[in-house]
């Protein structure tokens, strides 16, 4: 890894900018259609559940969950009775086809056998039973969703014992919601499409509103793509040696920007033999790019030419975004600050950045104190980041901020891709938004008005 | 009050009412275990940490170290810190975690944690270290006390323990504990500085920072009128205060409670240890709550004189508009939703005392009986007895606020008085067949003090005057969605779920994804 920079005094202490584990799982969950959780844990752990829920935008009349609400006693005493009342009782109220029993912390500590309880109370419910040990202390959340993604490949149907057989060109896509884009729905919804004009077919989304026959059927596709670098690798080899499954294009950056996006529609051509139609979405893609700047961002590559930039994503952004920013946009990403920091991943970077020639200062897994320490050493122009960061450069003086990633403080109302041709336009649209609004006046300079005018309204 | 009869007949609210009575009754029966005062698993709060986390977040120049897993430590930072920065001009406010991992469970935490409180010292020069303890440690029964005392000169910063664990209590307690253990950062009155903040108050039972830069929050109404009646206010406890401002906190004139219920623990606390005066009173919604208020601070402040002169001069203010809009409220109802139950409570007060109106609280669930003791007794104590009416739905799996049955209840009980002479304080996001009354939109700002009351009664006013146009047919479908399931709002982030109000969505073979209220 190139210039990785260290940071004192982080060996105890972490200003985390990632969830936990708990909401990992409760992101991935959230993503099955039709599904109860009920949560073993103190009532606080429900918020974070509701986390992932948010995540997948699930309508708040589709979630059903409920919470044991574990209090002092139920810790030393244990809550087993608790946990089965609640189980029966979420069932026959919410009558979803599969119940997920979530231990957090509390219950998955005091050894809470909820996998007992799940086989006991089976008979009993109409409902699968699922159990998932998710202690926030499992790790981040993307460690979470990786916990979570796991556990599905157990209940997917081996296609030989079914008598059925992989579909020659069909795909699953792993990992979507593993991303800072704040509407990555549209992201998904973009390789859909692409998949769908080059003929292939999608077996599964692991996951987003998944029904349980797609799970299960996930075994029958015949390659499996992430759209996340943080996410769903451990999946992908689970699949691999239980079915054979090719993880496909995992070894390039996701298509973000110009080059990027052509490269990974290459290669997904070449291994679907849809050559073709690859090349024809790359020349209207770049068409339409190319055709939008000229008519309304003729200046969006000059204004920020040779801006020194910080980056602050995670990997699934910052690999790709690397390229676009120096190659595409002639900017100078002087420091990447990623919030991840799988070796792959890192290792995707450090190729991307030794092949574009820059040496930019590297921090992977930062926390809140790094991303400060290292935006105030730096020298940059702008951040590109999330609203965290945003305020970091404020507090910093860094003028320019673009708060593309999230959390973000824009509203947006419609899904917007960040992955492929029009994905790269609306982020370029965000960032000459945030230029303007940077570099306008916001108020009105009354000094300069002789006498002057009393505002009427106070 | 009297209560109104009610027309029993087979289909009518009575088939479904769990309790109707005034409070006192839903107060001895609580007492006496006749009905039940649990939340059911679908009906979650915050937990303890959350809670004491809220009050931790409002002191300046701080540092909260969560011991434990880092998620407990990015939910906060994400729900409070970034709405301070967003809302409220705050810079970038850390939370840190030891970040415990598996081995970190299973060996015990106390060596990161020494660690980790030697490195915040380092990296962030805080006044105070507030050491938060999460559920993972406190089972893992890891000595923080001892850690920390370990540490104690070793660092710059202050250290004090929280040992605020999710399971370890009702969310309320949360906020108790640490106003109670703040009191220890506190120091003794000397008679030097009693006189030189003689003329000072604190205002206590704020939590989580500072005031939004943009808006005429209650708060800030609150600061200015004492500042008008010629006092200052040296804290506001938790809301943006510092370590230096807490230290000399027992040395002013009075504490005034801005909550009754929060602002009663710590201001007994430091009352209790220091014999700082405490001016408690209901939350100052409406002109007799604010007077009792600010007469209880000048009392202590020897300002009674120059008191009356504001209130005087802040009535006259107000006089005119409000004195036509209380005149369209007097002898109506309101049926106010009881999901907070503080402000249901300072809202029926205000409405009884202030307009002379009959006030009922809707579902105010009977766990906050227990939760909201000291505001009922004070309620009680004033004389004040509102009627309360719980339902069914409130007690049914599920989310109260959000259950068909709820809904039905609501629109039963409404069908029995003249929406004419009704109004509903409630959520935007309800659909009542009567005026509805959102105080919490960001509009309607300031509630508290006469500017307040003011607003509150045109509020009340305006929705009477427009009461002949229907609910935005758009609105109705946004909250109503079609072929909507059974609802289970439990699982909406805190934020979302605070918006719902008690009759929002449901599942039903009958009316399914339709507003039976409308």
């Amino acid at each position: 890894m190139p210039d990785e920079l260290k940071f004192e005094n982080c060996s105890h202490s972490k200003d985390p900018l990632v969830g936990c584990a708990l909401e990992g799982v409760a992101t991935v969950l959230a993503g099955i259609r039709d599904v109860g959780i009920v949560i073993h844990s103190p009532q606080g752990c429900s918020a974070t559940v509701a986390l992932g829920y948010d995540h997948q935008e699930i309508d708040f009349t589709q979630r059903k969950t409920a919470c044991t609400r574990l209090f002092e006693t139920d810790i030393i005493m244990g809550a087993t009775d608790k946990l089965k009342d609640l189980i029966l009782h979420a069932d026959k109220t919410f009558g979803s086809k599969v119940t997920f029993v979530v231990g957090t912390c509390a219950a998955d500590i005091i050894g809470e056998d909820i996998e007992g309880v799940c086989r006991v109370l089976q008979p009993k419910t109409g409902s699968r039973l699922i159990p998932i040990f998710a202690g926030g202390f499992r790790g981040d959340a993307y460690a979470g969703m990786d916990l979570a993604l796991e556990a599905l490949v157990g209940i997917m149907k081996d296609p030989e014992g079914a008598g059925g057989t992989q579909g020659a060109r069909s795909v699953n896509l792993i990992a979507p919601q593993a991303s800072l884009n704040p509407t990555w729905r549209a992201d998904l919804a973009w390789v859909r499409d692409v998949l769908a004009r080059m003929g292939v077919a999608v077996q599964s989304v692991l996951t987003r509103d998944a029904g349980m026959h797609e799970l299960r059927h996930a075994s029958f596709a015949s390659a499996n793509i992430l759209l996340s670098h943080d996410v769903g690798r451990g999946m992908a080899r689970k699949m691999e040696e239980a079915y054979g499954i090719p993880l496909i294009l995992a070894d390039q950056p996701l298509p973000i920007g110009l080059g990027n996006t052509s490269r990974w529609l290459t290669a997904l051509g070449e291994r679907f033999g849809a050559e073709a139609a690859a090349r024809d979405l790359i020349a209207r893609g770049e068409s339409l790019v190319v055709d939008v700047l000229r008519r309304r961002g003729l200046m969006i590559i000059p204004r920020y030419r040779n801006c020194r930039m910080a980056l602050c994503a995670d990997a699934t952004f910052g690999v790709g975004l690397a390229r676009m920013l120096f190659e595409e946009l002639e900017m100078l990403p002087e420091l990447i600050l990623l919030r991840s920091g799988r070796p792959e991943a890192k290792a995707l970077l450090a190729a991307e950045l030794a092949s574009l020639g820059i040496s930019p200062q590297v921090a992977c897994n930062v926390d809140g104190y790094q991303t400060r320490r290292a935006l105030a050493d730096s020298n940059v122009h702008a951040v590109l980041g999330s609203s965290w960061e945003k305020y970091l450069a404020r507090e910093l003086g860094i003028q320019l901020a673009f708060d593309v990633l999230s959390p973000t403080d824009r509203d947006a109302y419609l899904d917007r891709a960040y992955f492929g041709y029009e994905g790269m336009l609306n982020m370029l649209e965000v960032i000459a938004n945030d230029f303007e609004r940077a570099l306008r006046s916001k108020e009105i300079a009354w000094e300069n008005y002789d006498p002057q005018p009393a505002p009427e309204r106070v | 009050m009297t209560l109104q009869p009610v027309t029993h007949t087979p289909d009518s609210i009575s088939d479904s009412i769990v309790f109707h009575g005034p409070l006192s009754e839903l107060y001895r029966l609580a007492a006496e275990g006749k009905i039940p005062t649990r939340l059911q698993g679908s009906h979650t709060r915050p937990c303890k940490f959350w809670t004491a986390a809220k009050i931790l977040s409002g002191i300046r120049g701080a540092i909260v170290l969560t011991h434990g897993p880092g998620g407990c430590a990015f939910g906060i930072k994400q729900a409070y810190k970034l709405t301070n920065c967003r809302n409220s001009g705050a810079v970038y406010e850390p939370v840190l975690s030891t970040s415990l991992d598996q081995s970190g469970i299973v060996y015990g935490g106390e060596k990161e944690l020494k660690g980790a409180i030697a490195e915040v010292d380092v990296k962030y020069s805080p006044d105070v270290v507030f050491v938060a303890t999460s559920c993972a440690t406190g089972i893992i029964g890891d000595n923080v006390d001892a850690v920390i005392e370990s540490m104690r000169g070793k660092v710059k910063a202050e250290l004090l323990p929280i040992h605020c664990e999710g399971f370890a209590g009702e969310y309320r307690s949360g906020f108790d504990l640490v106003f109670g253990e703040l009191v220890k950062l506190m120091d003794a009155p000397t008679p030097a500085e009693r006189e030189r903040l003689s003329k000072s108050v604190n205002i206590v039972g704020a939590k989580m920072g500072p005031e939004r830069t943009e808006v005429d929050t209650d708060v800030k109404e609150l600061i200015r009128l004492v500042t008008a009646m010629g006092a200052r206010v040296n804290a506001v406890i938790a809301g943006n205060c510092s370590l230096a401002e807490l230290k000399r906190a027992p040395s002013v004139a009075v504490n005034c409670a801005l909550c009754l219920d929060i602002g009663y623990a710590v201001g007994t606390a430091m009352r209790d240890t220091f014999g700082t005066p405490l001016n408690s009173t209901i939350l100052p919604y409406g002109i007799a709550a604010t007077e009792k208020w600010l007469t209880g601070a000048a009392e202590h402040l020897g300002l009674v004189g120059e008191a009356k002169a504001l209130m005087r001069a802040e009535y006259e203010a107000i006089r005119e508009p409000y004195e036509r809009a209380r005149e369209h409220l007097a002898g109506k109802t309101a049926i106010i939703e009881g999901r907070d139950a503080i402000k249901s409570l300072s809202i029926a007060y205000m409405l009884q005392q202030d307009f002379g109106m009959r006030a009922v609280i809707y579902n105010f669930h009977p766990w906050s009986v227990e939760a909201r003791e000291t505001s009922i007794d004070y309620m009680l104590g004033a004389g004040l007895d509102p009627e309360i009416l719980i339902t069914k739905g409130a007690l049914a799996f599920g989310k109260y606020e959000s259950m068909k049955q709820t809904e039905d209840e609501l629109l039963r009980f409404l069908g029995e008085l003249d929406p004419r002479q009704t109004v509903y304080f409630g959520s935007s996001l309800s659909f009542p067949s009567i005026p509805l009354v959102d105080l919490n939109a960001i509009l309607n700002r300031p509630r508290f003090g006469y500017r307040g009351a003011l607003k509150v009664a045109e509020c009340i006013k305006t929705a009477l005057d427009y009461a002949f146009r229907p609910r935005s047919a758009l609105a109705k479908r946004i909250v109503f969605p079609e072929n909507a399931g059974l609802s289970s709002a439990a699982s909406l982030t805190p934020k979302l779920a605070q918006d719902l109000p008690d009759c929002t969505v449901y599942a039903g073979a009958r009316r399914r994804g339709q507003c039976p209220m409308n």
